[in-house]
Protein backbone atom coordinates (compact mmCIF):
# COMPACT_ATOMS: atom_id res chain seq x y z
CA UNK A 1 0.00 0.00 0.00
CA UNK A 2 2.63 2.33 0.91
CA UNK A 3 4.65 0.91 -1.72
CA UNK A 4 1.81 2.52 -4.25
CA UNK A 5 0.99 5.93 -2.82
CA UNK A 6 4.41 6.48 -3.13
CA UNK A 7 4.43 5.64 -6.81
CA UNK A 8 1.59 7.61 -7.50
CA UNK A 9 3.75 10.73 -4.96
CA UNK A 10 6.76 10.08 -7.70
CA UNK A 11 4.67 9.86 -10.94
CA UNK A 12 3.30 13.21 -9.59
CA UNK A 13 6.49 15.00 -8.92
CA UNK A 14 8.02 14.00 -12.21
CA UNK A 15 5.05 15.17 -14.31
CA UNK A 16 5.44 18.49 -11.73
CA UNK A 17 9.28 18.05 -12.45
CA UNK A 18 8.79 18.03 -16.18
CA UNK A 19 6.65 21.33 -16.32
CA UNK A 20 8.94 23.17 -14.52
CA UNK A 21 11.91 22.24 -16.84
CA UNK A 22 9.39 23.65 -19.57
CA UNK A 23 8.96 26.60 -18.33
CA UNK A 24 11.77 27.74 -16.53
CA UNK A 25 14.20 26.15 -19.39
CA UNK A 26 12.38 28.96 -21.49
CA UNK A 27 13.21 31.73 -18.91
CA UNK A 28 16.73 30.53 -18.66
CA UNK A 29 17.79 30.11 -22.05
CA UNK A 30 15.29 31.77 -24.23
CA UNK A 31 17.17 34.81 -24.93
CA UNK A 32 20.42 32.75 -25.54
CA UNK A 33 18.53 30.69 -28.05
CA UNK A 34 16.60 33.02 -29.61
CA UNK A 35 19.56 35.11 -30.11
CA UNK A 36 20.53 31.81 -32.07
CA UNK A 37 24.00 31.78 -29.37
CA UNK A 38 23.51 28.08 -28.99
CA UNK A 39 21.22 24.87 -29.82
CA UNK A 40 18.14 23.98 -27.65
CA UNK A 41 19.58 20.30 -26.62
CA UNK A 42 22.78 22.06 -25.80
CA UNK A 43 20.28 24.54 -23.76
CA UNK A 44 18.37 21.94 -22.50
CA UNK A 45 22.19 19.72 -21.75
CA UNK A 46 23.52 22.89 -19.33
CA UNK A 47 20.12 23.46 -17.61
CA UNK A 48 19.88 19.82 -16.35
CA UNK A 49 23.51 19.92 -14.87
CA UNK A 50 22.64 23.33 -13.30
CA UNK A 51 19.80 22.77 -12.41
CA UNK A 52 21.04 19.66 -10.23
CA UNK A 53 23.71 21.94 -8.74
CA UNK A 54 21.34 24.46 -8.13
CA UNK A 55 18.85 22.00 -6.15
CA UNK A 56 21.85 20.11 -5.06
CA UNK A 57 23.44 23.29 -2.89
CA UNK A 58 21.04 25.90 -2.28
CA UNK A 59 17.68 24.09 -3.00
CA UNK A 60 18.15 22.05 0.15
CA UNK A 61 17.76 25.42 2.32
CA UNK A 62 14.17 25.69 0.34
CA UNK A 63 13.22 22.14 0.40
CA UNK A 64 14.22 22.04 4.30
CA UNK A 65 11.07 24.89 5.00
CA UNK A 66 8.81 23.51 2.16
CA UNK A 67 8.90 20.13 4.13
CA UNK A 68 9.74 21.13 8.07
CA UNK A 69 8.73 24.87 8.62
CA UNK A 70 5.84 25.80 6.93
CA UNK A 71 3.33 23.20 9.38
CA UNK A 72 4.49 22.11 12.73
CA UNK A 73 3.95 18.42 11.85
CA UNK A 74 5.35 16.40 8.88
CA UNK A 75 3.45 16.15 5.71
CA UNK A 76 2.53 12.17 5.57
CA UNK A 77 2.97 10.53 2.71
CA UNK A 78 -0.74 10.81 1.27
CA UNK A 79 -1.03 14.05 2.04
CA UNK A 80 2.05 14.84 0.54
CA UNK A 81 0.98 13.22 -2.47
CA UNK A 82 -2.45 15.46 -2.76
CA UNK A 83 -0.43 18.56 -2.39
CA UNK A 84 1.51 17.50 -5.17
CA UNK A 85 -1.45 16.98 -7.62
CA UNK A 86 -2.86 20.43 -6.28
CA UNK A 87 0.94 21.95 -7.51
CA UNK A 88 0.47 19.67 -10.88
CA UNK A 89 -3.12 21.26 -11.59
CA UNK A 90 -1.70 24.61 -11.00
CA UNK A 91 0.82 24.02 -13.49
CA UNK A 92 -1.33 22.37 -15.84
CA UNK A 93 -3.52 25.82 -16.03
CA UNK A 94 -0.57 27.98 -16.26
CA UNK A 95 0.50 25.58 -18.85
CA UNK A 96 -2.63 25.37 -21.11
CA UNK A 97 -3.98 29.26 -20.63
CA UNK A 98 -0.25 30.61 -20.64
CA UNK A 99 -1.18 32.38 -17.18
CA UNK A 100 1.75 32.91 -15.13
CA UNK A 101 1.09 30.97 -11.89
CA UNK A 102 3.86 30.78 -9.91
CA UNK A 103 4.61 27.63 -8.82
CA UNK A 104 6.57 27.97 -5.58
CA UNK A 105 3.61 30.27 -4.75
CA UNK A 106 1.53 27.67 -5.14
CA UNK A 107 3.23 24.79 -3.48
CA UNK A 108 3.45 27.17 -0.26
CA UNK A 109 -0.36 27.69 -0.76
CA UNK A 110 -1.31 24.06 -0.67
CA UNK A 111 1.10 23.06 2.04
CA UNK A 112 -0.50 26.14 4.01
CA UNK A 113 -3.75 25.28 2.94
CA UNK A 114 -3.19 21.29 4.57
CA UNK A 115 -1.78 23.32 7.86
CA UNK A 116 -5.10 25.06 8.25
CA UNK A 117 -7.28 22.04 7.70
CA UNK A 118 -5.15 20.60 10.57
CA UNK A 119 -4.26 23.25 12.78
CA UNK A 120 -0.75 22.99 12.12
CA UNK A 121 0.03 26.21 10.41
CA UNK A 122 3.34 28.02 11.42
CA UNK A 123 2.17 31.62 11.02
CA UNK A 124 5.64 32.66 12.08
CA UNK A 125 7.02 30.99 8.67
CA UNK A 126 4.66 31.52 6.59
CA UNK A 127 4.04 35.55 7.33
CA UNK A 128 7.51 35.33 6.86
CA UNK A 129 7.58 34.24 3.65
CA UNK A 130 4.98 36.44 2.09
CA UNK A 131 6.71 39.18 3.13
CA UNK A 132 9.47 38.35 0.99
CA UNK A 133 7.04 38.01 -1.48
CA UNK A 134 6.11 41.41 -1.15
CA UNK A 135 9.56 42.60 -1.09
CA UNK A 136 10.76 40.77 -4.02
CA UNK A 137 8.41 42.33 -7.14
CA UNK A 138 9.28 46.05 -5.36
CA UNK A 139 13.09 44.85 -5.09
CA UNK A 140 12.76 43.60 -8.68
CA UNK A 141 10.97 46.57 -10.18
CA UNK A 142 13.46 49.01 -8.04
CA UNK A 143 16.63 47.22 -9.79
CA UNK A 144 15.29 47.22 -13.00
CA UNK A 145 13.77 50.86 -12.73
CA UNK A 146 17.77 52.25 -12.32
CA UNK A 147 19.36 50.27 -14.51
CA UNK A 148 16.59 51.11 -17.16
CA UNK A 149 16.96 55.00 -16.34
CA UNK A 150 20.50 55.69 -15.54
CA UNK A 151 22.55 52.72 -16.52
CA UNK A 152 21.03 51.33 -19.35
CA UNK A 153 21.29 53.41 -22.34
CA UNK A 154 25.06 54.00 -22.06
CA UNK A 155 25.63 50.35 -21.44
CA UNK A 156 23.94 50.19 -24.71
CA UNK A 157 25.89 52.48 -26.48
CA UNK A 158 28.76 50.66 -25.44
CA UNK A 159 27.88 47.15 -25.72
CA UNK A 160 27.55 45.30 -28.64
CA UNK A 161 26.43 41.30 -28.71
CA UNK A 162 25.71 40.47 -32.05
CA UNK A 163 25.76 37.31 -33.82
CA UNK A 164 27.72 37.05 -37.25
CA UNK A 165 27.64 34.72 -40.01
CA UNK A 166 29.43 31.28 -39.84
CA UNK A 167 30.99 29.54 -36.74
CA UNK A 168 32.03 31.69 -34.08
CA UNK A 169 35.09 28.94 -33.34
CA UNK A 170 36.74 26.99 -35.87
CA UNK A 171 39.43 24.95 -35.45
CA UNK A 172 42.81 25.73 -36.59
CA UNK A 173 44.94 23.06 -38.29
CA UNK A 174 47.48 25.02 -40.03
CA UNK A 175 50.26 24.68 -37.26
CA UNK A 176 51.79 21.39 -35.84
CA UNK A 177 48.51 21.55 -33.14
CA UNK A 178 45.45 22.27 -34.38
CA UNK A 179 43.97 24.78 -31.89
CA UNK A 180 40.62 26.71 -31.48
CA UNK A 181 40.72 30.00 -33.59
CA UNK A 182 37.89 32.68 -34.06
CA UNK A 183 35.01 31.66 -36.98
CA UNK A 184 35.23 34.02 -40.62
CA UNK A 185 33.00 36.39 -39.34
CA UNK A 186 33.72 36.41 -35.50
CA UNK A 187 35.15 38.98 -33.35
CA UNK A 188 36.38 38.89 -29.77
CA UNK A 189 33.62 41.47 -29.11
CA UNK A 190 31.56 38.23 -30.30
CA UNK A 191 32.92 35.65 -28.24
CA UNK A 192 33.03 37.72 -25.05
CA UNK A 193 29.17 38.55 -25.58
CA UNK A 194 28.69 35.02 -26.51
CA UNK A 195 30.38 33.38 -23.26
CA UNK A 196 28.33 36.04 -20.98
CA UNK A 197 25.29 35.17 -21.70
CA UNK A 198 26.10 31.25 -21.85
CA UNK A 199 27.61 32.01 -18.09
CA UNK A 200 24.63 34.45 -17.07
CA UNK A 201 21.98 31.50 -18.40
CA UNK A 202 23.80 28.94 -16.29
CA UNK A 203 23.43 31.14 -13.69
CA UNK A 204 19.63 31.78 -14.21
CA UNK A 205 19.54 27.63 -14.87
CA UNK A 206 21.23 27.48 -11.04
CA UNK A 207 18.76 29.67 -9.34
CA UNK A 208 15.97 27.80 -11.43
CA UNK A 209 17.31 24.72 -9.65
CA UNK A 210 17.60 26.38 -6.30
CA UNK A 211 13.68 27.53 -6.23
CA UNK A 212 12.23 24.44 -8.27
CA UNK A 213 14.04 21.48 -7.58
CA UNK A 214 12.77 21.02 -4.35
CA UNK A 215 9.13 22.39 -5.60
CA UNK A 216 8.51 18.91 -7.06
CA UNK A 217 9.88 16.76 -4.26
CA UNK A 218 9.35 18.34 -0.84
CA UNK A 219 5.91 16.91 -0.38
CA UNK A 220 7.63 13.77 -0.52
CA UNK A 221 10.82 14.09 1.59
CA UNK A 222 8.63 15.64 4.18
CA UNK A 223 7.52 12.30 5.61
CA UNK A 224 10.96 10.37 5.23
CA UNK A 225 9.31 8.22 2.08
CA UNK A 226 12.08 9.72 0.09
CA UNK A 227 15.25 10.65 1.11
CA UNK A 228 16.44 14.24 -0.24
CA UNK A 229 19.23 13.21 -2.32
CA UNK A 230 17.51 10.57 -4.29
CA UNK A 231 14.80 13.30 -4.72
CA UNK A 232 17.16 15.98 -5.95
CA UNK A 233 18.01 13.21 -8.42
CA UNK A 234 13.98 12.70 -9.27
CA UNK A 235 13.42 16.43 -9.54
CA UNK A 236 16.34 17.05 -11.83
CA UNK A 237 15.74 14.22 -13.71
CA UNK A 238 12.22 15.46 -14.76
CA UNK A 239 12.96 19.04 -14.89
CA UNK A 240 16.02 17.34 -17.78
CA UNK A 241 13.34 15.99 -19.60
CA UNK A 242 11.02 18.38 -19.82
CA UNK A 243 13.95 20.96 -20.78
CA UNK A 244 14.93 18.37 -23.66
CA UNK A 245 11.03 17.94 -24.80
CA UNK A 246 8.26 21.03 -23.84
CA UNK A 247 10.93 23.49 -23.69
CA UNK A 248 11.45 23.46 -27.43
CA UNK A 249 8.14 25.10 -27.09
CA UNK A 250 8.28 27.34 -23.73
CA UNK A 251 12.19 28.54 -25.60
CA UNK A 252 9.73 29.68 -28.34
CA UNK A 253 6.96 31.34 -26.33
CA UNK A 254 8.68 32.60 -23.32
CA UNK A 255 11.89 33.20 -25.41
CA UNK A 256 9.42 35.30 -27.63
CA UNK A 257 8.53 37.40 -24.36
CA UNK A 258 11.59 37.75 -23.16
CA UNK A 259 13.13 38.52 -27.24
CA UNK A 260 11.34 40.71 -27.44
CA UNK A 261 13.69 43.01 -25.06
CA UNK A 262 16.91 43.35 -26.36
CA UNK A 263 18.95 40.59 -25.39
CA UNK A 264 21.00 43.29 -23.24
CA UNK A 265 18.43 43.97 -21.26
CA UNK A 266 17.29 40.93 -21.05
CA UNK A 267 20.80 39.97 -19.63
CA UNK A 268 20.40 42.37 -17.35
CA UNK A 269 17.04 41.16 -16.22
CA UNK A 270 18.28 37.41 -16.25
CA UNK A 271 21.44 38.83 -14.19
CA UNK A 272 18.96 40.55 -11.67
CA UNK A 273 16.48 37.87 -11.33
CA UNK A 274 18.68 35.15 -10.74
CA UNK A 275 20.93 36.67 -8.22
CA UNK A 276 17.45 37.49 -5.93
CA UNK A 277 16.11 34.15 -6.40
CA UNK A 278 19.40 33.01 -5.59
CA UNK A 279 19.47 34.74 -2.50
CA UNK A 280 16.01 34.17 -1.42
CA UNK A 281 16.44 30.11 -1.97
CA UNK A 282 19.63 30.43 0.32
CA UNK A 283 17.92 31.81 3.26
CA UNK A 284 15.12 28.86 2.77
CA UNK A 285 12.26 31.24 0.87
CA UNK A 286 10.49 29.56 -1.57
CA UNK A 287 10.48 32.18 -4.38
CA UNK A 288 9.52 32.11 -8.12
CA UNK A 289 12.02 32.95 -10.81
CA UNK A 290 9.12 34.55 -12.98
CA UNK A 291 8.28 36.69 -10.34
CA UNK A 292 11.60 38.62 -9.73
CA UNK A 293 12.17 38.15 -13.73
CA UNK A 294 8.69 39.88 -14.92
CA UNK A 295 8.82 43.43 -12.23
CA UNK A 296 12.48 43.63 -13.71
CA UNK A 297 11.60 43.64 -17.25
CA UNK A 298 8.68 45.70 -16.10
CA UNK A 299 11.12 48.43 -13.66
CA UNK A 300 13.38 48.36 -16.85
CA UNK A 301 10.97 49.32 -19.24
CA UNK A 302 8.71 51.85 -16.68
CA UNK A 303 12.58 53.18 -16.24
CA UNK A 304 13.73 54.09 -19.63
CA UNK A 305 10.18 54.91 -20.78
CA UNK A 306 9.80 57.97 -17.38
CA UNK A 307 13.42 59.02 -17.18
CA UNK A 308 13.65 62.64 -17.55
CA UNK A 309 15.72 63.65 -20.18
CA UNK A 310 16.61 61.77 -23.23
CA UNK A 311 20.15 60.33 -23.24
CA UNK A 312 21.21 62.50 -26.24
CA UNK A 313 19.85 66.06 -24.32
CA UNK A 314 22.25 64.84 -21.61
CA UNK A 315 25.17 64.62 -23.43
CA UNK A 316 24.74 67.87 -25.11
CA UNK A 317 24.15 69.24 -21.42
CA UNK A 318 20.76 70.44 -21.94
CA UNK A 319 19.42 69.70 -19.46
CA UNK A 320 17.05 72.50 -18.57
CA UNK A 321 14.90 70.94 -15.88
CA UNK A 322 12.40 73.39 -15.88
CA UNK A 323 11.08 72.30 -18.90
CA UNK A 324 11.20 68.57 -18.49
CA UNK A 325 7.44 68.51 -17.91
CA UNK A 326 6.48 68.36 -21.72
CA UNK A 327 8.53 68.41 -24.64
CA UNK A 328 11.76 66.87 -23.17
CA UNK A 329 9.70 64.17 -21.12
CA UNK A 330 9.82 60.27 -22.60
CA UNK A 331 9.57 60.79 -25.76
CA UNK A 332 12.10 61.00 -28.42
CA UNK A 333 12.96 63.91 -30.32
CA UNK A 334 9.65 64.38 -32.46
CA UNK A 335 9.81 62.34 -35.91
CA UNK A 336 11.08 64.45 -38.79
CA UNK A 337 8.41 63.79 -41.03
CA UNK A 338 9.14 62.33 -44.59
CA UNK A 339 8.38 63.75 -47.82
CA UNK A 340 5.36 62.02 -49.08
CA UNK A 341 4.80 60.64 -45.43
CA UNK A 342 1.61 61.66 -43.52
CA UNK A 343 1.97 63.61 -40.47
CA UNK A 344 1.22 61.95 -37.28
CA UNK A 345 -0.93 63.99 -34.91
CA UNK A 346 -0.21 62.38 -32.22
CA UNK A 347 3.57 61.65 -31.18
CA UNK A 348 3.85 57.99 -29.16
CA UNK A 349 4.66 58.44 -25.85
CA UNK A 350 6.25 55.15 -23.98
CA UNK A 351 4.67 56.30 -21.03
CA UNK A 352 1.59 54.24 -22.04
CA UNK A 353 3.36 50.81 -22.31
CA UNK A 354 3.27 50.91 -18.00
CA UNK A 355 -0.57 51.79 -17.32
CA UNK A 356 -0.13 51.02 -13.51
CA UNK A 357 -3.51 49.78 -13.43
CA UNK A 358 -2.69 47.16 -15.82
CA UNK A 359 0.46 46.32 -14.27
CA UNK A 360 -1.77 45.92 -10.34
CA UNK A 361 -4.04 43.85 -12.53
CA UNK A 362 -1.51 41.65 -13.55
CA UNK A 363 0.18 41.29 -9.89
CA UNK A 364 -3.31 40.51 -8.27
CA UNK A 365 -2.76 37.34 -10.78
CA UNK A 366 0.11 36.53 -8.32
CA UNK A 367 -1.83 36.91 -4.75
CA UNK A 368 -5.07 34.73 -6.33
CA UNK A 369 -3.14 32.26 -7.67
CA UNK A 370 -2.02 31.23 -3.87
CA UNK A 371 -4.69 32.07 -2.78
CA UNK A 372 -6.80 29.40 -4.39
CA UNK A 373 -4.38 26.96 -4.38
CA UNK A 374 -4.90 27.72 0.09
CA UNK A 375 -8.25 27.29 -0.13
CA UNK A 376 -8.69 24.45 -2.55
CA UNK A 377 -5.75 22.68 -0.42
CA UNK A 378 -8.09 23.60 2.65
CA UNK A 379 -11.43 22.48 1.18
CA UNK A 380 -10.09 19.22 0.10
CA UNK A 381 -8.17 18.36 3.80
CA UNK A 382 -11.14 19.25 5.51
CA UNK A 383 -13.59 16.93 3.15
CA UNK A 384 -10.88 14.39 3.41
CA UNK A 385 -9.70 14.24 6.65
CA UNK A 386 -8.35 10.25 5.89
CA UNK A 387 -5.76 12.11 3.83
CA UNK A 388 -3.95 14.71 6.28
CA UNK B 1 -23.07 58.06 -44.43
CA UNK B 2 -20.46 57.68 -42.65
CA UNK B 3 -16.86 59.20 -43.89
CA UNK B 4 -14.25 58.50 -40.89
CA UNK B 5 -14.43 54.73 -39.71
CA UNK B 6 -11.99 53.35 -36.99
CA UNK B 7 -10.83 49.69 -37.48
CA UNK B 8 -8.48 48.45 -34.74
CA UNK B 9 -6.71 45.47 -35.00
CA UNK B 10 -4.77 42.77 -33.77
CA UNK B 11 -3.06 39.64 -35.45
CA UNK B 12 -6.51 37.76 -35.26
CA UNK B 13 -9.08 36.27 -37.68
CA UNK B 14 -11.79 37.88 -35.79
CA UNK B 15 -9.55 41.77 -36.48
CA UNK B 16 -9.40 40.96 -40.48
CA UNK B 17 -13.40 39.78 -40.04
CA UNK B 18 -14.22 43.43 -38.57
CA UNK B 19 -11.83 44.76 -41.06
CA UNK B 20 -13.93 42.80 -44.26
CA UNK B 21 -17.14 43.66 -42.97
CA UNK B 22 -16.10 47.42 -42.81
CA UNK B 23 -14.65 47.49 -46.16
CA UNK B 24 -17.97 46.22 -46.78
CA UNK B 25 -20.62 48.05 -44.99
CA UNK B 26 -18.86 51.18 -45.66
CA UNK B 27 -17.09 51.32 -48.77
CA UNK B 28 -16.89 55.36 -49.20
CA UNK B 29 -15.39 55.63 -46.01
CA UNK B 30 -11.99 56.98 -45.31
CA UNK B 31 -10.78 53.54 -43.11
CA UNK B 32 -8.25 53.86 -40.63
CA UNK B 33 -6.68 50.92 -39.18
CA UNK B 34 -5.51 50.97 -35.98
CA UNK B 35 -3.30 48.45 -34.47
CA UNK B 36 -1.74 48.63 -30.32
CA UNK B 37 1.41 47.72 -29.54
CA UNK B 38 3.19 46.68 -26.43
CA UNK B 39 0.03 45.70 -24.46
CA UNK B 40 0.26 43.30 -21.06
CA UNK B 41 1.39 40.28 -21.96
CA UNK B 42 2.43 37.82 -19.71
CA UNK B 43 6.05 38.83 -19.17
CA UNK B 44 5.27 42.42 -20.15
CA UNK B 45 8.23 41.32 -22.96
CA UNK B 46 6.52 43.65 -25.47
CA UNK B 47 6.12 46.80 -23.87
CA UNK B 48 9.56 46.72 -22.32
CA UNK B 49 11.11 45.77 -25.69
CA UNK B 50 9.27 49.02 -27.57
CA UNK B 51 10.13 51.21 -24.67
CA UNK B 52 13.50 50.42 -24.36
CA UNK B 53 13.84 50.64 -28.48
CA UNK B 54 16.67 53.60 -29.57
CA UNK B 55 13.61 55.11 -31.65
CA UNK B 56 9.74 54.08 -30.47
CA UNK B 57 8.14 55.23 -33.41
CA UNK B 58 10.31 52.91 -35.54
CA UNK B 59 9.88 49.95 -33.57
CA UNK B 60 6.16 50.42 -32.93
CA UNK B 61 5.89 50.54 -36.74
CA UNK B 62 7.80 47.35 -36.74
CA UNK B 63 5.57 45.54 -34.65
CA UNK B 64 2.80 46.83 -36.22
CA UNK B 65 3.76 45.71 -39.84
CA UNK B 66 2.19 42.36 -40.10
CA UNK B 67 -1.14 43.62 -39.14
CA UNK B 68 -0.46 46.43 -41.27
CA UNK B 69 0.42 44.08 -44.37
CA UNK B 70 -2.46 42.17 -43.82
CA UNK B 71 -4.88 45.53 -43.71
CA UNK B 72 -3.54 46.00 -47.04
CA UNK B 73 -3.96 42.88 -48.39
CA UNK B 74 -7.62 42.93 -47.45
CA UNK B 75 -8.03 46.29 -48.60
CA UNK B 76 -6.52 45.32 -52.10
CA UNK B 77 -9.34 42.81 -52.27
CA UNK B 78 -11.90 45.54 -52.10
CA UNK B 79 -10.36 47.25 -54.24
CA UNK B 80 -10.40 50.26 -51.19
CA UNK B 81 -7.53 52.50 -49.54
CA UNK B 82 -6.99 52.23 -46.06
CA UNK B 83 -5.28 54.71 -43.48
CA UNK B 84 -3.39 53.01 -40.82
CA UNK B 85 -1.71 53.94 -37.13
CA UNK B 86 -0.13 52.59 -34.53
CA UNK B 87 -0.68 53.42 -30.73
CA UNK B 88 0.70 51.80 -27.60
CA UNK B 89 0.23 50.69 -24.43
CA UNK B 90 -3.23 49.22 -23.27
CA UNK B 91 -5.73 48.26 -26.12
CA UNK B 92 -8.46 49.77 -24.65
CA UNK B 93 -7.33 52.89 -23.34
CA UNK B 94 -5.50 53.60 -26.67
CA UNK B 95 -8.91 52.14 -28.80
CA UNK B 96 -10.75 54.91 -26.88
CA UNK B 97 -8.16 57.46 -27.04
CA UNK B 98 -8.58 57.52 -30.99
CA UNK B 99 -12.29 56.61 -31.22
CA UNK B 100 -13.72 60.15 -30.39
CA UNK B 101 -11.68 61.51 -34.48
CA UNK B 102 -14.04 59.20 -36.05
CA UNK B 103 -17.83 58.71 -36.85
CA UNK B 104 -18.02 54.77 -36.11
CA UNK B 105 -15.80 52.00 -34.44
CA UNK B 106 -15.98 48.56 -36.12
CA UNK B 107 -13.93 45.74 -33.98
CA UNK B 108 -13.81 41.90 -34.18
CA UNK B 109 -15.22 40.25 -31.27
CA UNK B 110 -12.38 38.63 -30.24
CA UNK B 111 -8.80 37.89 -30.48
CA UNK B 112 -5.49 36.85 -28.86
CA UNK B 113 -4.95 33.97 -26.26
CA UNK B 114 -7.16 32.88 -23.21
CA UNK B 115 -3.90 34.87 -21.22
CA UNK B 116 -4.46 38.21 -23.32
CA UNK B 117 -8.05 38.00 -22.41
CA UNK B 118 -7.11 37.67 -18.55
CA UNK B 119 -4.44 40.67 -18.72
CA UNK B 120 -6.88 43.06 -20.66
CA UNK B 121 -10.33 41.66 -20.52
CA UNK B 122 -12.71 41.46 -23.63
CA UNK B 123 -11.23 44.21 -25.35
CA UNK B 124 -14.58 44.65 -28.02
CA UNK B 125 -16.79 44.24 -24.60
CA UNK B 126 -15.32 47.43 -23.15
CA UNK B 127 -14.90 49.23 -26.39
CA UNK B 128 -18.32 48.58 -26.72
CA UNK B 129 -19.58 49.91 -23.21
CA UNK B 130 -17.14 52.90 -22.98
CA UNK B 131 -17.12 54.13 -26.59
CA UNK B 132 -18.06 57.67 -27.45
CA UNK B 133 -19.12 56.71 -30.56
CA UNK B 134 -21.23 54.11 -32.17
CA UNK B 135 -19.88 50.84 -32.04
CA UNK B 136 -20.15 47.48 -34.60
CA UNK B 137 -19.10 44.19 -32.95
CA UNK B 138 -18.16 42.02 -35.71
CA UNK B 139 -18.49 37.97 -34.65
Amino acid sequence: MVETVLLVGVVASIFVGFNIGGSSTGIAWGPAVGAGLLSKVAAAGLMTFFVFLGGWTVGRNVMDTLAGDIITIEISLAAGVAVLFFIGTGILIANVFGVPVPTSMTTVGAIVGLGLATGTANFETIGWIVSWWVVTPILGFWVGAMVGRYIYPELNRRVQIEKSEGALITIDRSGSLPRPALGPNSTYGELTGTIVVLIIGCYMAFSAGASNVPNAVAPLVSSGALEANPAIFIATIAIGVGGFTIARRTMESVGTELSDIPLLAALVVMTTAATITTALSWIGIPISLVMASVMTIVGLGWGRATRPITARDAMRGETDTEITTGALKAEPDTPVTKIGEEEHEEVLSADDLFNPRAIMKYVSMWIIGPAMSTLLAYAFFVVVPGVA
Amino acid sequence: MLSRVLVPMDDSEMAAQALKYALEAHPDAEITVLHVAGGPSSMWGGASGLALADDLEEASQEHAQDVFDRAHEIAAEYDAEIDTEVQLGHPVRAILKQADDYETVVIGSHGGTVAERLFVGNVAQKIFRRSPVPVTVVR
